[in-house]
């Protein structure tokens, strides 16, 4: 039974997630009045990547093949730990937030190995970002669940984000909006149309990458976006209350909404100079404090 | 055999090896195995029994009777250090053998032996006296250790900081073994928990051994003491030297009453150092100070956990309290066996490549293919990523944290600000490990010396792949170990009988372990359709760039400068930067130095005023009787004055 449901989620995690870069494409078309690539572009990508040979550096170690395969790996894992809506989580247990977070974190240690392995500046440039960047987006990260342990009184995810955000929903899910694009490497932190320019983050760590492991890549990075998506509609909507359909249809609008606010985002900001990258980190950091001081202040949902 | 008898042996074993370390290396390293073999058997003792082990003699030293104890405190300590102990020594026997060192080699294996057994009798001793004595011998076994090289400068330098500082720590113990025999009236110790008067007596102790421990302010002496020391030493001083501190907080303040504070201090203290400590390591660009910084962030996270266990053991012996403990305790083997792993591969860095200098190296892996795997492997446990045991120990601590916010009891809202420090002292552990193995081993070798780099022997990987194995048991089944973090946690407060691990343990670890055997399946999978589709060659891409080199490389400032760009109120690095000038420049130098800031902006300027200070004074006493007579003239006639204008002598 339980092999059963871990089939069909994992199948679900990894056939929906490269819709949401499509469904972000076409707002973004939408907005500039062009017609945009089809919804199901990024499937087209993956199976020709998929078919493709590989070349690596001369200067690469296996490293720069198994780093995707462990962060793709570790990103499958997070996802399975959250729980979706009224399904609850498939293996859900105390403190299983910080397994999210952690393992979140190990595939971000593989793509910078990874990108590292080539020698070149460009993603060296790029892994070094990642890295530092993460350091106050994990920082607001914990401070969000911290916010919704603190409301729940629970460290389990299913408990956590069953009722809603309470008093500082409006924070919280600013703060963790915040996060989403930073983490993803969304406009305004990073452009991901762009690929030859000093100033990126994760399309420069993938410089070198080709073929299969180019594809795993690409598709954990959907996986991640689907992930914060989740959490974020989740932490912000009072899902738990919600009958069954109810609850899907909500889960569903609510990730259509962060991608269409992902793509409005693109379409009406542009890219922020780098130096201002932390001072925006700072402020989820702050917006997600925030939350946390009104769910300590406010009642126990 | 019985407890006692296994530590007669290996006591036995580590005195033969300390005589015959100075001719015979072989049968040192017999002896020396043979004792981490019997000391480790003796913990595995009473782990198994749950009793703890004591032995009274009426055979006096130094005016008192001989006491040894060994409980599941010192029992979780005295494993650590037979795993070190055995494996460092095995290491030496190629990293600094006799025919490179004919001079320095027997003197280390003496001093390696005698640092071995003292730390030994602080594990066991039971008496104030005793361990003031074995404590006092244990350092200075360490300073000899620590100078082996004592041709170069630096060495001396790190090694007599080192020694003062040492015993600037030793002071405030004499203060506080001295202040306990008095006001108990016998140097005997052992549980005194109902005695409320002795609770201030944890601030004396917190002073002296945190500077052992490392705490930061008080580590001054530990970054260039690891740096400069052979990696093996360096390996037993971070792994376990500095866990002595740890042993000596975990152990009074289980056995003596604290203040209600000690608490909120030790996990105050502990935050600020793990974030603090991990900045400073981010920013260093010499690969064993980077590792020496680091355990100061480790051992900040064992005091936050030993200070979250205290006030829940305040609190009605809350369960997070528990949580806690169990985490410190883990912490202290995971931070002991990935960080001895990590200084083993830097000695290898250092044995192949001859520079510690990260911007010198690069590209190692081809060479160094096994150093380069178990290093990245103890990264990957340092910076606390699952499936490996950093995380296991630091999730626990989290846990204890995370519900005991989640009750909403008023003073513990004040455990949420340590619980974001530590988490962005996790996410920079990250980028400095990132660093620090991608840097070393990836890419091309950055000069001729990384190029010809070689692997080493067996005798250097065997204790490594001992301790990668460690990293990934402890890792895969903290069940496994969970019987000695219980026995040592009763034997910490005897009202914590829970001997059945926390119920989410066993679901991490399933968690755990089935994600490892994931990456595993999937990276050979990835390989063989990679391998499938056609794999090819070829020059790194760069954007299309036809000619780099190894100079174009991100380096490890480079790397480094974004995140560290963050902490220059801390670091204060100083910079020396020559342009380069002209149309054909000839020569451009950009020199960073991160200055260890507490030692050369804190205590160096206060320690040169208080030395002007004196040499000013000393103008006072010059031998002429005269102005003596002056003197006592002059201070007769201030008293004679102060007499007059109504003062009272």
């Amino acid at each position: 039974m339980m092999l059963l449901e871990l089939i069909v989620r994992l199948a679900l995690w990894l056939l929906l997630a490269p819709l949401l870069p499509g469904i972000i494409n076409k707002v973004k078309a939408w907005v500039a009045g062009r017609r945009g690539p089809p919804v199901l572009q990024l499937y087209y990508d993956l199976a020709r990547l998929w078919r493709k040979g590989v070349v690596m550096s001369t200067l690469a170690s296996p490293g720069f093949i198994i780093g995707p395969a462990v962060a793709w790996v570790a990103v499958a894992g997070a996802a399975l730990l959250l729980p979706l809506g009224a399904a609850g989580s498939l293996v859900g247990f105390r403190g299983d937030m910080l397994m999210l977070l952690y393992l979140l974190a190990l595939a971000r240690f593989c793509t910078s190995w990874a990108a590292l392995e080539t020698g070149s500046a460009f993603e060296g440039m790029g892994a070094a970002r990642e890295v530092s960047y993460a350091v106050l987006a994990e920082a607001a990260l914990i401070a969000a669940m911290l916010s919704l342990c603190v409301q729940t009184g629970s460290t389990a995810l299913a408990t956590m984000l069953a009722p809603s955000g309470g008093a500082g929903a409006v924070l919280l899910a600013a703060g963790l909006f915040l996060v989403l694009l930073a983490e993803n490497c969304r406009v305004p932190f990073d452009d991901p149309n762009t690929h030859l320019e000093l100033t990126m983050i994760h399309e420069v760590m993938v410089l070198d990458h080709s073929g299969p492991p180019l594809a795993v890549l690409l598709h954990c990075a959907t996986m991640k976006l689907l992930l914060f998506a989740l959490l974020l509609t989740q932490a912000v909507l009072p899902i738990g209350r919600l009958s069954e359909p109810a609850n899907a249809t909500v889960l569903a609008g609510g990730v259509l909404l962060a991608m269409v606010g992902v793509g409005l985002v693109e379409s009406l900001l542009a890219r922020l100079a780098f130096r201002r990258v932390p001072l925006f980190l700072v402020t989820a950091f702050l917006l997600c404090l925030f939350a946390l001081l009104m769910a300590w202040k406010g009642g126990r949902a | 055999m019985s407890a006692g008898a296994l530590l007669l042996l290996a006591l036995v074993s580590l005195t033969l090896a300390m005589l015959t370390g100075g001719r015979f290396a072989r049968t040192w390293l017999g002896f020396v195995l043979v004792a981490a073999a019997t000391g480790s058997a003796a913990a595995v003792t009473v782990f198994a029994t749950g009793a703890e082990w004591e032995w009274q003699s009426d055979f006096r030293v130094g005016g008192e009777a001989l006491h040894l104890r060994l409980d599941g405190v010192s029992a979780l300590f005295l494993a650590l250090l037979s795993v070190l102990g055995g494996g460092g020594a095995a290491y030496a026997r190629e990293y600094w053998p006799d025919e490179h060192y004919p001079d320095s080699a027997p003197r280390g294996r003496a001093c390696w032996s005698s640092l071995m057994l003292c730390m030994g009798l602080v594990l066991l001793s039971s008496n104030g006296l005793h361990f003031l004595i074995a404590w006092e011998l244990f350092a200075v076994s360490a300073f000899f250790l620590l100078t082996l090289d004592r041709q170069r400068r630096e060495v001396r330098q790190s090694g007599w900081l080192y020694l003062a500082a040492s015993h600037g720590g030793t002071l405030c113990l004499f203060a506080f073994f001295g202040t306990l025999a008095a006001r108990t009236g016998s140097w005997e110790l052992g549980p005194l928990r109902e005695r409320a008067d002795l609770s201030p007596l944890f601030w004396l102790a917190l002073a002296g051994f945190g500077v052992k421990a490392g705490l930061f302010p008080l580590h001054i002496w530990l970054p260039s003491a690891h740096a400069n020391a052979p990696s093996h030493v360096s390996a037993l001083m971070s792994g376990v030297a500095i866990k002595m501190g740890a042993y000596g907080l975990v152990r009074f303040s289980g056995w003596l009453p604290v203040p209600a504070e000690a608490g909120w201090a030790l996990l105050l203290l502990g935050s600020v150092s793990a974030l603090f400590g991990i900045a400073f390591a981010l920013a260093q660009s010499d690969l064993k100070r980077l590792l020496a910084y680091c355990s100061v962030e480790n051992i900040g996270i064992i005091c936050a956990g030993l200070g979250l266990a205290l006030l829940g053991a305040a609190r009605h012996h809350a369960a997070w309290g528990q949580l806690a403990l169990a985490g410190t305790l883990l912490h202290v083997w995971n931070h002991g066996a990935f960080k001895a792993l990590l200084f083993f591969g830097a000695g290898s860095v250092v044995h192949a490549a001859g520079t510690r200098e990260m911007s010198r190296l690069g590209g190692l892996w081809r060479a160094m293919p096994w150093t380069a795997s178990l290093f990245t492997l103890g990264c990957l446990a340092v910076a606390g990523l699952p499936p490996l045991n950093g995380f296991v120990s630091e999730w626990l601590i989290y846990l204890g944290l995370f519900d005991g916010a989640a009750l909403r009891a008023a003073p513990l809202g004040a455990v949420m600000p340590p619980a974001i420090l530590l988490a962005a002292a996790g996410a920079l552990a990250l980028a400095c490990f990132a660093k620090a193995a991608a840097i070393v081993f990836l890419g091309a070798p950055r000069t001729k010396a990384a190029e010809r780099a070689h692997e080493g022997g067996a005798w250097m990987h065997g204790p490594m792949l001992l301790l990668a194995g460690v990293c990934l048991a402890l890792g895969l089944a903290p069940l496994a170990f969970w019987p000695a973090v219980a026995s040592a946690s009763r034997a910490w407060n005897p009202t914590w009988v829970a001997s059945e691990p926390p119920a989410p343990l066993a679901a991490l670890s399933l968690v755990q372990l089935t994600l490892a055997c994931l990456a595993g399946a999937v990276a050979v999978g990835l390989w063989r359709k990679a391998c499938a589709n056609g794999l090819r060659r070829g020059l790194t891409w760069d954007c299309g760039y036809a000619r780099p080199t190894a100079r174009m490389q991100y380096t490890s400032g480079a790397f480094a400068g974004l995140a560290a760009g963050w902490f220059t109120w801390l670091l204060r690095p100083e910079r020396l930067l020559h342009r380069p000038r002209g149309l054909l420049p000839a020569r451009a130098t950009h020199i960073e130095r991160v200055p260890e800031t507490v030692l050369e902006r804190v205590l160096t300027p206060v320690a040169k005023q208080v030395l002007r200070a004196s040499t000013a004074t000393r103008r006072l006493q010059h031998g002429r009787l005269p102005a003596y007579i002056l003197y006592l003239v002059a201070g007769l006639c201030a008293l004679g004055l102060f007499v007059l204008l109504g003062g009272r002598p």
